[in-house]
Order: C-alpha cells, then sequence, then structure tokens
C-alpha cells in the first residue's frame, strides 16, 4: 500500500499536478473544507451519541446542530465589516434589557438565566446589583428613546456608548475559550433570531459536503453498473434502460426534485425530531436524476469496451457474463466514474442550495440554501451579511473543485505539457 | 491413425441480418488430430474466423445459430448445442484461442500476473501461492525476458510480441488440448513473427496440443503446418497435406493464391504481379454452381450450372472442383483425361 502511494506520488500526472500552484491551494481549500465537515460529523455524532458532555469540550461542540441552531446574540447584529446604526444598537440593548427583567421576575437567578440564553453571559452578581444597574440602564433608555432622530444627533453617539457600557457592565468579562468562542460566533454577525451567522455557515459544510458525497457515489455506483449491464448485454436489458432514462430525462430536473420533495412532505421523513432521515427526500429525488449522466457515458464506453479483444478472450477463458461485466469492463470504465463522481458532487451541492431555497431540501439545521432564504427579509433592509456569507463558502468550495478538476485533467492528458 | 480430437462435421453457421438469414459457414466439416497444426486459410470473409468462433461458441448468441446439421464433436460431446454453463468449462480449460491483435488482447487495467492467475482460478484448484508459481512457471516457458518482473507489470509496459508471449502463456496454463489461434502473428512485425510461430511450434511438441491456426499468410501456413485447409466463400474448397498443397495445388483457387505470393529475386522486373481477378462474392448474392467460377481461369459451362462436391482423391486429399488442377497445373476431369484449351476462358 505504501509503495502504492509513493509510486503515484512519484508518477508523471502527479509531477505536473504539483507544479500548477493554484491547483495545490485549491486542493487544501479543499482538504480544509472536507477537514471542518467531518469534525463537525464526528462531533455531532459524538454529542447525539452522549459520548462526550459538551460542557467539558466547549471548542470541540462549537459547531454541533444545538449549539448552531441556539441564540448568541441580538437579533440581524451585523459583522465586522459594517458598523451598527444607532437604532440598532438600541434595539440590542432594549433586547438584553428585557431578557433581564424576564429573569429578574422569577425566583431562582440562576436557572432563570440559563433558560434566557443569559447563563453563557455568566452573570455574576448578586439579584440588588442586577436590579441597580438595570434600572440605571432603563433610564438612559427611555432618554434615548425620546429623541427624534437617533441617527442626525450628534450629542446620540457618546449616550449610547454609555448605555452600552452599562449594559456591559451586568457582565463578567468573557475570558479563554469563551472569549474565542464568543467572538468565532460573532464575527460574521447573527441572523433576524439572533444564531451565528459564522457558526452557521461553517456547519452547512458538512451538509453539503454529506449530500455531495452520497448523493455522488450512489449515483455513480448506480449509473456505472445499470449503464455497463445495459451496453454489455444489449437487447431488452438495453432497450428499458433506454427506455427508463429518456423517460426520466424528458422531465425537466427541477419539476422532479420539486415533485418528488413534495411526495415525501407529510411522512416519516418530515420529521423534524429526526434530522438524519430528513435529508433522505433529498437524497431520493437527487440520486434519481443524477444517475442518467454516468449511465449514459458509461454504456457508450461498454459498448466500445466489449468488442474489445480482451474481453472476448476472457469469454475464451471461459468466464461468464456477470463476472466479465464486474472484473474486466466496469474497471475500464472507473476513469469516466471518477470524472462523474466529481461532476455530481458540485452539482448536488449547487441543487441542494436550490431546493433548499425553495423550501423542499435541508428541513432540520441550516444549510447554504436554508441560509439564503432565510436573508431574503433581511436583504431588503441592507442586511447582507448571511446571504454573502453562504454564497462565498459555496463560491469557494465550488471554485476550488473545478481548478482541481481541470487541474486533474491536464495532469492526466499526455498530450498537455 | 490415431482418433482425431476434434470432429467437425456439417458445420453450416448462419447470422440474421437486416437483409435476410446468410450462411457465412457453409457444411464445413474436417479433423483435428491431436498434436497437430492444421492451417485454415482464404482470403478476408470466407469464413475463418467464424469457424474458429463457432468452435469456442463466441459469436453472439441473438443474431446467429447453428443448422441443426452442426456437429462440434469433442470428447464425445456436440460442443454446438451444449448448454452455455457446460461450454464455459471448455472453454479456457480444454480449448484456448489467442487473438490477432495483441495490443488490445489484455486487459490494460491488471496486472500480467493477475490474469495469468484469473483464468487459473477459475479452472484449477491451486492456492494462492500455487498459481502465482505457475503463472511464473508459464512466463517461463513462453521465453518471456526477466519473468519474475513481468508479472507485476502492466499490459501497457510490454511490447507488442511480448503480450502475445502472454496471451500464449494464458492460454496455455490450463493445459488445453486445443489451442486456437486466429491470425496471431497478423499484428506482430516479421522477426517477432518468426519467433512466435517457433514458440508455439515448440510448445506444441513439448505439451502435445493440437493447434488450429487461422490465417491469410501463406508463409506462416508453409513454416508450421502439418495440414491445410482452405476455405473460399463459407466452404472448404481444399484440403491437403501441407507439402503437397504447396507443390501441388489442385484447386484453380489455390493455385491462384500461391501464384499471387510475390517473390524476392523472382519475375524479372516491371512484371505485374498475378493477381486473382474481381472479388469474393457477397453471401447475399452468392453466383451458381462453383461459388469460384466468375474468377475462375477454367470455368467451364458445368461450373455455372452444378455445385461440385468435396471429394478425396486416391491419396486422401479433398478438393472441391469439376476440373482439378494435375501437377502441371493443367484441368483434368475427374477420369484423369486433361481438358482441351478449348475449355478455359
Amino acid at each position: 500500500m505504501l509503495k502504492l502511494i509513493s509510486r503515484a506520488w512519484k508518477s508523471r500526472p502527479a509531477r505536473k499536478f504539483r507544479r500548477n500552484r493554484l491547483a495545490v491551494a485549491a486542493l487544501a481549500v479543499i482538504g480544509l473544507y472536507f477537514a471542518i465537515g467531518i469534525t463537525v460529523l464526528v462531533s455531532d455524532a459524538l454529542v447525539n451519541l452522549k459520548l462526550i458532555n459538551p460542557n467539558d469540550h466547549r471548542l470541540l461542540t462549537v459547531l454541533t446542530l444545538d449549539q448552531v441552531e441556539s441564540i448568541v446574540g441580538p437579533m440581524s447584529q451585523p459583522g465586522w465589516l459594517e458598523h451598527p446604526r444607532p437604532e440598532q444598537r438600541l434595539r440590542a440593548v432594549k433586547g438584553i434589557l428585557d431578557e433581564f427583567r424576564k429573569a429578574l421576575r422569577q425566583k431562582d437567578k440562576d436557572a432563570a438565566l440559563a433558560a434566557l440564553n443569559l447563563g453563557e453571559r455568566r452573570v455574576d452578581k448578586p439579584i440588588d446589583d442586577i436590579r441597580t444597574i438595570l434600572d440605571d440602564a432603563r433610564a438612559q433608555y427611555d432618554e434615548l428613546n425620546a429623541a427624534p432622530d437617533l441617527d442626525k444627533d450628534p450629542s446620540i453617539l457618546p449616550k449610547l456608548n454609555k448605555i452600552e457600557t452599562t449594559v456591559d457592565s451586568l457582565f463578567k468579562p468573557l475570558s479563554g475559550i469563551d472569549r474565542t468562542i464568543n467572538s468565532f460566533r460573532l464575527a460574521l454577525g447573527t441572523d433576524r433570531q439572533g444564531r451565528s451567522i459564522s457558526a452557521r455557515a461553517f456547519y452547512s459544510i458538512k451538509v453539503a459536503i454529506q449530500i455531495g458525497l452520497v448523493v455522488a457515489i450512489i449515483s455513480v455506483l448506480m449509473g456505472s453498473l445499470i449503464g455497463a449491464a445495459a451496453g454489455y448485454f444489449g437487447g431488452w436489458v438495453d432497450s428499458a434502460v433506454i427506455w427508463l432514462f429518456s423517460t426520466l430525462q424528458s422531465v425537466p430536473d427541477l419539476v422532479l426534485l420539486a415533485v418528488l420533495a413534495f411526495m415525501f412532505t407529510g411522512s416519516v421523513f418530515d420529521d423534524v425530531s429526526k434530522p438524519f432521515l430528513s435529508l433522505i427526500p433529498v437524497y431520493v429525488a437527487m440520486c434519481l436524476t443524477f444517475w442518467i449522466g454516468p449511465c449514459r457515458v458509461i454504456r457508450g464506453e461498454t459498448m466500445k469496451l466489449k468488442e474489445l479483444e480482451y474481453v472476448q478472450a476472457a469469454t475464451a477463458i471461459g468466464f461468464g457474463k456477470p463476472y466479465i461485466l464486474l472484473k474486466h469492463i466496469i474497471p475500464n470504465t472507473l476513469h469516466l466514474g471518477f470524472i462523474n463522481f466529481s461532476l455530481l458532487f458540485i452539482a448536488a451541492i449547487k441543487f441542494e442550495v436550490v431546493l433548499s431555497f425553495l423550501g423542499l431540501g435541508v428541513k432540520v439545521g441550516p444549510s447554504w440554501g436554508r441560509m439564503i432564504q432565510e436573508s431574503t427579509q433581511e436583504v431588503i433592509n441592507g442586511f447582507f451579511w448571511q446571504i454573502g456569507t453562504a454564497t462565498v463558502f459555496m463560491f469557494f468550495l465550488v471554485l476550488a473543485f473545478n481548478i482541481v478538476s481541470d487541474a486533474l485533467q491536464d495532469a492526466f492528458d499526455p498530450k498537455a505539457v | 491413425m490415431p482418433e482425431p480430437i476434434l470432429k467437425v462435421r456439417n458445420l453450416s453457421t448462419c447470422f440474421r441480418t437486416d437483409r435476410g438469414t446468410v450462411t457465412a459457414v457453409d457444411d464445413v466439416s474436417f479433423d483435428l488430430m491431436p498434436g497437430e497444426t492444421l492451417g485454415i486459410v482464404g482470403e478476408s470473409g470466407c469464413g475463418k474466423t467464424v469457424t474458429s468462433k463457432s468452435i469456442m461458441r463466441l459469436l453472439p448468441t441473438r443474431t446467429s445459430f447453428f443448422k441443426p446439421s452442426s456437429s462440434i464433436e469433442f470428447e464425445g460431446k456436440n460442443l454446438a448445442f451444449l448448454p452455455e454453463s457446460d461450454m464455459r468449462q471448455v472453454r479456457g480449460n480444454r480449448i484456448a484461442m489467442i487473438f490477432q491483435e495483441p495490443m488490445t488482447s489484455l486487459n490494460p487495467v491488471f496486472t500480467v500476473g493477475w490474469q495469468l492467475e484469473e483464468a487459473l482460478k477459475y479452472h484449477s484448484k491451486l492456492d494462492r501461492a500455487g498459481r502465482r508459481a505457475r503463472a511464473l512457471e508459464m512466463l517461463k516457458l513462453v521465453d518471456m525476458p526477466s519473468p519474475l518482473q513481468r508479472l507485476d507489470e502492466y499490459p501497457h509496459q510490454l511490447s507488442g510480441g511480448m503480450r502475445q508471449r502472454v496471451m500464449i502463456a494464458i492460454a496455455l496454463c490450463c493445459e488445453p488440448d486445443i489451442l486456437i489461434a486466429d491470425e496471431p502473428t497478423t499484428a506482430l512485425d516479421v522477426t517477432i513473427q518468426a519467433q512466435i510461430l517457433d514458440l508455439m511450434d515448440n510448445l506444441r511438441k513439448r505439451l502435445n496440443t493440437a493447434i488450429m491456426l487461422i490465417t491469410h499468410n501463406l508463409g506462416v501456413v508453409a513454416q508450421v503446418c502439418d495440414r491445410v485447409i482452405v476455405m473460399y466463400a463459407g466452404r472448404v474448397i481444399e484440403q491437403a497435406p501441407v507439402r503437397d498443397l504447396f507443390h501441388r495445388p489442385q484447386h484453380p483457387y489455390t493455385r491462384a493464391l500461391l501464384t499471387s505470393i510475390p517473390k524476392a529475386g523472382g519475375k524479372q522486373k516491371g512484371a505485374r504481379l498475378p493477381a486473382i481477378d474481381g472479388i469474393v462474392p457477397s453471401l447475399f448474392d452468392l453466383p451458381k454452381g462453383c461459388r469460384f467460377n466468375n474468377r475462375c481461369a477454367f470455368s467451364a459451362p458445368r461450373c455455372i450450372s452444378e455445385e461440385p462436391q468435396l471429394t478425396a482423391d486416391a491419396s486422401g486429399r479433398l478438393v472441391r472442383c469439376h476440373t482439378p488442377l494435375n501437377d502441371a497445373g493443367v484441368p483434368i476431369t475427374r477420369d484423369g483425361v486433361p481438358l482441351t484449351a478449348g475449355a478455359a476462358r
């Protein structure tokens, strides 16, 4: 095995590929995406199976489903490039003040704070202290709120800073790992429900890769087997396969996908409490149309291969047809399988986004498509962070994949230098 | 006289086509003796390859069929109508075949060793180490240079001649009784061709394998065959020991074939190379009577009205002609009377 790897590393295509710096960088990007995706998958599974306690491994569990769905900050807070307008800052302050007031009405302070997502902010003051600060902040808020126009009055800004400091003094300053986690979560702002955009975008990498891999692997396997069988056996098998894929192909892809997604609506796969099952309709819908591409190509290749003498020679040795198909024909179509895999992987990721945008794809947890869909209301208000983040994350993955497959094609082409 | 190992009787192979059914191999009968080399020669499209593929049953079952009178007797079984599952035990194991094009006869994605062991896996009970040892032994047998290294190489790392050696090794690794070689040297250059023919001849002597050599190269036939069958338009037209055939061809077609071989230092400079006029008739549109009558230099009215039968002469040679040629190349009647010059066209 090691020998094989070292031979592959030293082979001519590998050397040609390494000379292409852009492709190497793109490969590193893909590697990074995969590493994040796998980490998310593993940590999600560990928490779900109750193998680790999220509180003991804070850094590892930042991107679990529960964490990315939780509220981490005020609603629609912009990311680090855009400064919040005074209006938004005041609204954020009011949100926190309201939460505190609600918490104060309950008797058990710690339980109340935890229930209101204030637990992480670690309020370590006695109730009387909180009440004093709160009254102070409330008075400042009323004064600011009475101002006729927040945006234009130059005296507003110092007052705004003052009320924010007052509210901040309610919290214990974050330190160490909590501080890192908090700044990561707020790095790209929050969405309309106060959830971290960065955490959701990173979690979506896992969703995208999961869908890409599952759909591409199943489609290519299905397409190879069916296509090779059709090409090799010919006759009625071939006719049946051609009939099947022509029929499927005559229906526009998106319509078929939408119909299938609707078909599963309301069934057990629509159950929000089972995130694993909820993706199955998406897989089925995509695999049903995506296998056609590899099937057609591999059917054609098989029709060429079966006339070659090594296939006849295998018959002359005495092998049966299924054996020849699996051992002699399909291995010779593997290159087509790989090409189709890389194409379908990207296609599946893009289709997931489209489907989720239409509300037919991912139902539980974030995905780039859902992020874009949820940001439609925000964009009207000039808040582009959510849609921007989802698009940029997707853009770099697709771009990196295209660069790598282009470079691979050049590397394997004996005629290109 | 030993029993023939393969008895082909009245083999007729038909193909269904858009233009109707054609009989590509028509009523062919011959015997193959153990350890002999039988050559089958003829122009392209005369049914040589279809005959060999009929014996191996490699023709597409959907478009081809045998006439019920056909019989290919091998070890008491009629291969023409043997069930496919039984046929698979014969192929490769008892009757092996090598093909014309060594460049495409090996699967490019597997090593030479893998492909040799694959055949053994199916037909022998050897374990893994045993199969590898046998594969190595076979490569040594076919005089492969540095055989141990070759086992782990892929077909693209080998030359054409080496690949054909590997093909022969694969064909012979189960020690078949019959080796069918369908134009094994056509794609090789002349020196490699001679090496491969020598190799096949040596292996035949060592393993006592009967070889059916299909070729259109008469030089190859003269070099290695014991007996020769000449085919024309799906029929056997002459069968004779190799020496007799080359020195005293009896069928006008055979004679014409032999005279159309260019000879170094032969005819004077500028002389035209003799050739057979016309082309092989289409199987859809065969001439009446003798199938060669429209190209034959000695065609007579009887040749058009009546098809000659394959008849044996006193020495046992078979020829399908109303007026076979005598030793001087003059057509004679069946009674041995030379025809007058006027009968010739």
